[in-house]
Order: C-alpha cells, then sequence, then structure tokens
C-alpha cells in the first residue's frame, strides 16, 4: 500500500471522502483496531459510511490515504461493519471518552488521536487531551492560525503517547478481555487509588475490575471507606471476596465493618475459611481501638527452637508477610511470651535458643485500647509495632507505627497544612510511610 | 494511607444522602429564588400560585430524567453531553453554563450586600470579606464543617412557612389561585416572573448537580424505584416552600398594597416584611441573616461546582487539593466565576433586585436547550438501554421545552419590540 498520508489527527481524517477510481461512494466514519494491546495498535480498516449504510473497508483494499485524508479503495466495500462488541472503534469508543494518563497519573478526556504511517500501515500512536485538541476539534485551528498566530503557538499542545493511554472501560465483560493485562498496574497503589477516587461510582468500579486481586486489593486499602462500600457493591460478591481476602486483614475488616451484615457474610462465606475466621474475629472490635486497628499478619516464632532453625523458617514464610521486623515468640496455647527483633536474630549465635535471646519484658496493648493510646505506647518506646493481646496474655494481633499514625492523624491534616504547595506530595509522604 | 475525599465530592455525598428534594430545594431558595418567590407574591398575590401546579409536574420529571441517566449510564450529565454530542456542543453549553452561574454567582453577592446594608455595613467591606471566606470555606475548613454549616442554612427556610401560617393568610383564595390558571399575556410584568420562577426553580445547573450526586451515591437500576420517590417527594416539598414564600409575601406586602398602602419593592430587603408575622421587628435581621446564609453559602457551592463540571466536559483535572500547576483550568474558572460574580455586585448604582430577577428569568431562557440535549441523551437505547424515556415522560419533557421556549421567545420578543 502507498500510502501518501503521513501523520495526522483521526478529526481531519473523519469525514473525509472515499473514492473508487475517483468517484465518491462515501464518507470515512470510524477506525477499526482489533488488537489494542499493542504498543501502537495497528488500524485495521476504515468503516465507511455510504448510500447502502456503513460499510467495513478492510486496509489491504485501500489503494491510498492522500496527505489530506481523502482516501481511495480498490474495490467496493461489501461487508457490514463487525459488532462493536467484539472490536475496538477509534471515534466511537475512544474519542470524548475518559482515559487515565498512566504517566501522567490523571483522569483526562481524549480530544483527538493521532495517526502515524509507519511502514505503510496506520498506528495509533498519541491521545490529545490538550486546548489545541479542542480548538482542533471546534474548527477553530485554521482561524486562529490566522488570525492569532502568536496566541495559537503557545496553546498547550498535550499528546499522551499511546504506551500510557488506559481507557476506562464500562463493565461489560467481552470488551474487558480486550485489555488483557492492564496498564494501571503500572501505577504505584497510592496513586492508583488518587485516579479511581477522581472517577465515578461505576467507573472505578470499571478500574477495579481490570485489575488483578493483588493490585486491586492494594488500591483499595488507599480509599476512603464510602467508595470502597460503592466499588464491593458493584462488582459482585464473588470478585469482591478474592479482592478482600489479599487485603491485609486490619483494612479488610474495616472495610467489612462498613457493609451491612447480610453482604458481609455473603463475602465471608465466599472466602477461605481460615481468612473468614480471622476477618470475623477482627470486625467485632470497635474501629478506633486497638482490636480495630490491628492486623493478624504478624510472625510468630516458638521459644525452644534455635536461631539458625527459625531464620530458615522465617526465611519460608517472609514472602508471605507483611511485617517481620518484629517476632514475636508465643507457645502452643498462643500465649505471647516474648518478642525478638529481625536484628537480634540475624546476630545471634546460630545455636542459641529463642528463648534465651528473646526479650522478656514486652510493652502490650488489649483490644480495647484506645487508638490515641496505642499511637502514645508506640511512640513513648518507639516501637515498630505493638502486639495485642487479652486478658489471658493470648496473642491477638499487632498494631503497626503506620496503621496507628493514618488512625489518629486528622482527616484534615493536609487542609491545615500551608495551601496549593506542598498538598499532594503530603500526600505523597504519608502514603509511602 | 489516603483517606480523602475533595469537598466537592463530599458534598455531592451528603446531598445524595439528604436527597434530591434537598438539592432542588436549596437550589431554589439562593438569594435569586428568594428574590423571585417573595416578588412573586408580593406583586401578584395568591393569583400567581398556580403556576407552580405544572411547575411540579415539570421540576418531578426533569429530575427523574437526571437521576434515571446517572444510575442507568454511571455518568454526570457533562460526561454525557461530551461523549453524546461532541466537543462543539459541550463547548458552548459549558460557556453558557458559566456565564449563567457566574451571573448567578453574583446574585448571591447581591443577597450578601443587601444582608450588609440591613445591618448599616458597606457592600465595599462585606463583599470582599465574603470572598475571602468563601476562599476559605473552601480551602481550609474540613468538610464536616462546611456541611453542618450547609444544614444549618438551610432550616431558616422554614421561618417562611410559619410566617405564612401567621398570617393567617385567606386559605380559600390560596386555594383559588392554586387552581385556577390565570395567564396574563399582555403583562410583561407577570411574564417575566412566571420565567423566573421557572428559570428559578428548574435551575439548568441543577440537573448537573442533581446527576453528579447520583452517580456519586452509586445509585444503580435496582435502587432506581427508592431514588424515584425520593425525586417526587423532594420535588413537592421544594415548590410547598415555594408556594410558602409566596403565601407569606402575598399575605403581607401584596395584601397592604390591596389596602391602599404603597409598598413596591424595589430592593430585595423589602421583602422583610413578609416575616413580620413571625418575627415582628426583627423581621429585618431574621431576613438578613437567612439571605447572608443563603448568599453565602450558594456563592461557595456554585463557583465550585461549575468548574467541576466544565472540567468534566473538557477532561481538565479537577481537584482543591491538586496545585494550581497540576489542575491550572479549575482554578481559573474557580477564580474567575467568584471574583467575577462579587465584582459586578460593587459596580456604583447596579440595581440589586432587577439584576436578580433578570438571573433568573435568564435561567428559564436557557433550561429548553439543556431539556433538549437531556431529552436526546435519554432516548438513545445505546446509551438508556431499557430505560429510556417513557411516552409520557417524553410527552411532558417535551411539553416543558415548547412551553418554556415559547414564553421565554415570547418574553424576549416582547422586550425588543416593546
Amino acid at each position: 500500500m502507498a500510502v501518501a498520508f503521513q501523520e495526522g489527527f483521526v478529526s481531519d481524517l473523519v469525514g473525509r471522502k472515499a473514492t473508487i477510481n475517483e468517484l465518491p461512494i462515501g464518507k470515512v466514519t470510524d477506525f477499526l483496531v482489533n488488537r489494542p494491546d499493542e504498543v501502537f495498535p495497528q488500524v485495521d480498516g476504515l468503516v465507511i459510511k455510504t448510500a447502502q449504510g456503513p460499510r467495513f473497508a478492510p486496509m489491504d483494499s485501500i489503494a491510498d490515504v492522500d496527505a489530506h485524508g481523502a482516501v481511495a479503495l480498490r474495490s467496493a466495500p461489501k461487508i457490514a461493519a463487525p459488532p462493536a462488541e467484539e472490536s475496538l472503534y477509534l471515534v466511537s469508543d475512544l474519542l470524548d471518552k475518559q482515559i487515565v494518563d498512566v504517566d501522567g497519573r490523571k483522569v483526562v478526556r481524549i480530544n483527538d488521536i493521532e495517526l502515524v504511517n509507519t511502514g505503510g500501515k496506520l498506528r495509533v500512536v498519541a491521545a490529545d487531551v490538550g486546548v489545541s485538541g479542542l480548538l482542533r476539534r471546534l474548527g477553530l485551528r485554521s482561524f486562529g492560525k490566522r488570525f492569532t498566530p502568536w496566541i495559537y503557538e503557545n496553546v498547550p499542545r498535550t499528546l499522551i503517547a499511546w504506551s500510557s493511554v488506559a481507557p476506562i472501560r464500562e463493565m461489560n465483560p467481552s470488551q474487558v478481555t480486550l485489555v488483557k493485562e492492564s496498564k494501571l498496574a503500572r501505577l504505584h497503589p497510592s496513586e492508583l487509588a488518587e485516579i479511581i477516587s477522581d472517577l465515578s461510582a461505576r467507573e472505578a468500579a470499571a478500574v477495579i475490575h481490570s485489575l488483578d486481586d493483588e493490585t486491586a486489593a492494594d488500591a483499595l486499602e488507599h480509599l476512603d471507606a464510602e467508595t470502597q462500600r460503592t466499588i464491593i457493591e458493584d462488582i459482585g460478591t464473588e470478585r469482591a471476596a478474592d479482592i478482600i481476602e489479599e487485603m491485609d486483614s486490619d483494612d479488610a475488616a474495616d472495610l467489612l465493618g462498613e457493609l451491612p451484615e447480610e453482604q458481609q457474610s455473603q463475602l465471608l462465606a465466599e472466602m477461605n475459611e481460615y481468612t473468614a475466621g480471622e476477618l470475623r474475629e477482627l470486625v467485632k472490635y470497635e474501629e478506633d481501638t486497638a482490636g480495630g486497628l490491628m492486623t493478624t499478619d504478624y510472625t510468630w516464632i516458638y521459644p525452644h527452637r534455635t536461631a539458625e532453625q527459625t531464620i530458615r523458617k522465617i526465611r519460608e514464610i517472609a514472602p508471605e508477610s507483611e511485617f517481620i521486623y518484629y517476632l514475636y515468640v508465643v507457645d502452643k496455647q498462643d500465649r505471647l511470651l516474648g518478642v525478638l527483633t529481625l536484628r537480634a536474630l540475624l546476630l545471634a549465635q546460630p545455636e542459641a535458643s529463642i528463648e534465651r535471646i528473646m526479650e522478656g519484658d514486652i510493652v502490650t496493648v488489649s483490644p480495647e485500647t484506645q487508638a490515641r493510646d496505642v499511637a502514645a505506647t508506640i511512640a513513648r518506646y518507639d516501637l515498630l509495632a505493638v502486639p495485642v493481646v487479652d486478658g489471658e496474655g493470648t496473642m491477638l494481633g499487632i498494631v503497626t507505627v503506620d496503621d496507628a499514625i493514618d488512625a489518629i492523624m486528622p482527616e484534615n491534616l493536609a487542609r491545615e497544612l500551608p495551601r496549593i504547595t506542598a498538598r499532594r506530595h503530603t500526600h505523597r509522604a504519608t502514603a509511602a510511610g | 494511607m489516603i483517606r480523602r475525599r475533595g469537598l466537592w465530592r463530599s458534598l455531592l455525598i451528603l446531598l445524595s444522602v439528604l436527597g434530591p428534594g434537598f438539592i432542588t430545594a436549596s437550589a431554589g431558595n439562593d438569594v435569586g429564588g428568594i428574590a423571585t418567590y417573595s416578588q412573586a407574591g408580593a406583586l401578584f398575590g395568591y393569583r400567581i400560585l398556580w403556576v407552580l401546579v405544572p411547575l411540579a409536574v415539570s421540576l418531578i420529571v426533569v429530575q427523574e430524567m437526571a437521576t434515571r441517566m446517572g444510575a442507568v449510564t454511571g455518568k454526570g450529565l457533562a460526561s454525557l453531553v461530551r461523549e453524546n454530542f461532541g466537543v462543539r456542543v459541550s463547548v458552548f453549553s459549558m460557556l453558557g453554563l458559566f456565564l449563567i452561574n457566574t451571573g448567578l454567582t453574583a446574585t448571591e453577592f447581591v443577597g450578601i450586600a443587601t444582608a450588609s446594608e440591613i445591618f448599616h455595613v458597606s457592600r465595599y467591606i462585606t463583599v470582599p470579606v465574603a470572598v475571602v471566606l468563601v476562599f476559605l470555606f473552601i480551602l481550609r475548613f474540613d468538610n464536616k464543617t462546611v456541611e453542618r454549616t450547609f444544614v444549618a442554612f438551610s432550616l431558616i427556610y422554614l421561618s417562611y412557612i410559619v410566617s405564612a401560617v401567621l398570617a393567617h393568610p385567606d386559605w380559600h383564595a390560596v386555594g383559588m389561585g392554586l387552581v385556577r390558571p390565570d395567564l396574563d399575556f399582555r403583562n410583561v410584568g407577570y411574564l417575566v416572573i412566571v420565567v423566573g420562577l421557572i428559570g428559578t426553580t428548574i435551575s439548568p445547573y441543577m440537573q448537573f448537580f442533581l446527576q453528579s450526586a447520583v452517580v456519586e451515591k452509586g445509585t444503580d437500576e435496582q435502587e432506581l424505584g427508592l431514588a424515584r420517590a425520593d425525586v417526587v417527594t423532594g420535588s413537592i416539598l421544594a415548590i410547598a416552600l415555594a408556594g410558602f414564600m409566596i403565601i407569606a409575601n402575598g399575605a403581607t406586602i401584596f395584601l397592604a398594597n390591596e389596602h391602599g398602602a404603597n409598598i413596591m419593592p424595589t430592593q430585595a430587603s423589602d421583602f422583610a416584611v413578609a416575616l413580620r408575622p413571625l418575627a415582628g421587628e426583627f423581621a429585618s435581621a431574621v431576613f438578613a441573616l437567612g439571605i447572608l446564609n443563603a448568599g453565602l453559602f450558594t456563592a461557595t457551592v456554585l463557583p465550585l461546582s461549575t468548574s467541576y463540571v466544565i472540567c468534566e466536559a473538557l477532561g481538565f483535572e479537577a481537584a482543591v487539593d491538586r496545585k494550581f500547576s497540576d489542575a491550572p483550568v479549575f482554578f481559573t474558572l474557580f477564580g474567575i466565576g467568584l471574583i467575577a460574580g462579587a465584582a459586578i455586585v460593587l459596580i456604583p448604582g447596579i440595581p440589586y433586585l432587577q439584576f436578580t430577577i433578570d438571573a433568573q428569568v435568564l435561567q428559564g431562557i436557557l433550561l429548553p436547550p439543556e431539556l433538549v440535549l437531556m431529552l436526546i441523551i435519554i432516548n438513545k437505547r445505546a446509551v438508556m438501554g431499557r430505560y429510556v424515556n417513557s411516552p409520557l415522560a417524553n410527552a411532558i419533557g417535551w411539553a416543558t421545552v415548547v412551553i418554556i421556549g415559547a414564553l421565554s421567545l415570547f418574553y424576549v420578543v416582547k422586550q425588543a419590540i416593546p
């Protein structure tokens, strides 16, 4: 195909003439992409509005697209355009729709789409989300060039490379499969959460739906309770249960606590028994107490093992655990005997028994302890986490320092800090901490 | 861990919980609403009450449409307009929305200025102070405080119900006014008030508001029944409140004029008389506090929501808690909307009441184009599936468009050719 067309925008091409032997047969209305997963997906054909209705012209039936976008066909397009459910159409599915700019980390709208001729193939290379795209669509570009060249030259042109464009899809199952690996998974969970909170409930659910369970769980942990609740309601019990299982147990319990009882038990029924049992216990506690803040995801060891045996054991289980800096020494009844820092364990003689090297004088809190007091305890003793034990000394879980900070930090802390200058960074810093 | 939500989203959630009636009631009871309902009652008494009946029907139908669109599509009205009509229609409708909402913001500052002048404080002091307050409200106060203030503000309108009852109106005359249509085409003043009543009750921006609140709440098709019940009760409540405002003014100012007094309301503060049956000599103070609150709150919400809606349609980043450089368009629109609104009120000699009523009339004139867009979208099967409009909703919707359109056109022509 000897295509003269080098590069241009979809809005320039839509409405151009399509001809056979220089006789006009219709107008270009849309562009079909069969493999939207490619980094710069190829255009597989054009939809041409003819007197007989919309017809599909595959790329190999196209003789030329001239520099202005007029299309010359070899033969008359006969087949109807493939149904919308099975393919991606640039104009009807993407133009004017919201997308996530993965690199810029924000939700924007596609004003225009840039196509480039790469060795005879038309490829989608970028989304125009800027003011210049709007002006072009308004038909003001040539007007602007003529009358206010200086202003036009300075209109911000914002092109996002297609490789970082992530469409937000409707929850149409056949469409979701089009994007196999979501580009959104590249984002940090807190950034993902920030984007999700910019979306409507339905779109947020669609984005969560497109992620793998683990990424979805991470993102969900960073969202506010109300958004979490609506998302869980929208994505269906089975998927929701899978995602909640992947969340940290304290966050999962908080989330379950927000839901009506019926939904809560439906979700728990879908989970594996062990996780469900743990969460059932956690949900009972008030949100702003040690019980409500704690996670059951701590690392426990037995007192009679040697340091070497224990290190081997940690290596086995550590990949599964979030928090391994403190090792809690418990007996067979789960009673807390002592605590050992990872540092102390590494520095100990290999044959030393845990009992001998552990710290037996432990600071603990009870599940009813108020969040403020938990945080004060952690601060006073410079801890990374404090264990929660019941009246009989049985270990229930731990509250980590970051969960304690989150619990006592006023929601509007960011608002109390100097305005506009650094607020976003504050969020980032908190998220990282 | 981030657990945050911007002020606007918090307000939407609050609104969606309180229900659409609350949205309408508070939108109708901004300074423009108070002025228009008061003016209607003061100039025409109970005979204008009948307008509220068809208005209630249209209000219910329009609000139900916005609710259904939000629930079925999960998208705001601005998004739907953009996705169904493209850039041109979006840009023009957003331009219209921005202009009219900036005008409305100005009327909110009119309320603030009027209130301050009742207390003998110059508007050149209070209006700039109010602008600063609005900025503080949005940028510094936490969402809970703003929400609570909002709800507290709205309770003040209940004083109109009490005042209307205490004025011992002739309930028979009120009933007759409600059921006997009385449209006087020769009287331009009457026509202005009718279009103004429509504009302030079915404000164009309210549909954006309401639909966004539905979307933010995550209402879906299954919950439509409940949401519809909300719309009906809420609309009736809002209309009832408007009715009591008209009655309170009718029973006082209009009746006094009938009996030879000559109260010609030239500024909003004259309407304080309507609260005398309740508040006696404190009527002016109560009225001033009422419009001060209404003005301050709506002046906060209107520029904020307008820039959110515009950014939603045109795809710009919108968030209060971002840096200016992250959301320049959003902050610029917000700043212009707020400051221009305030500046208009500071123009020396600007006729407050006239300007306020005119802004409501303009809302009435701009309503039909908005309704046409809504009606086209809501009848698209590709968008709404089996939730497209019923023939009855279409009939009422289009009738509303035609009637309001005809009234507006008639009014415009009358203005142009006296």
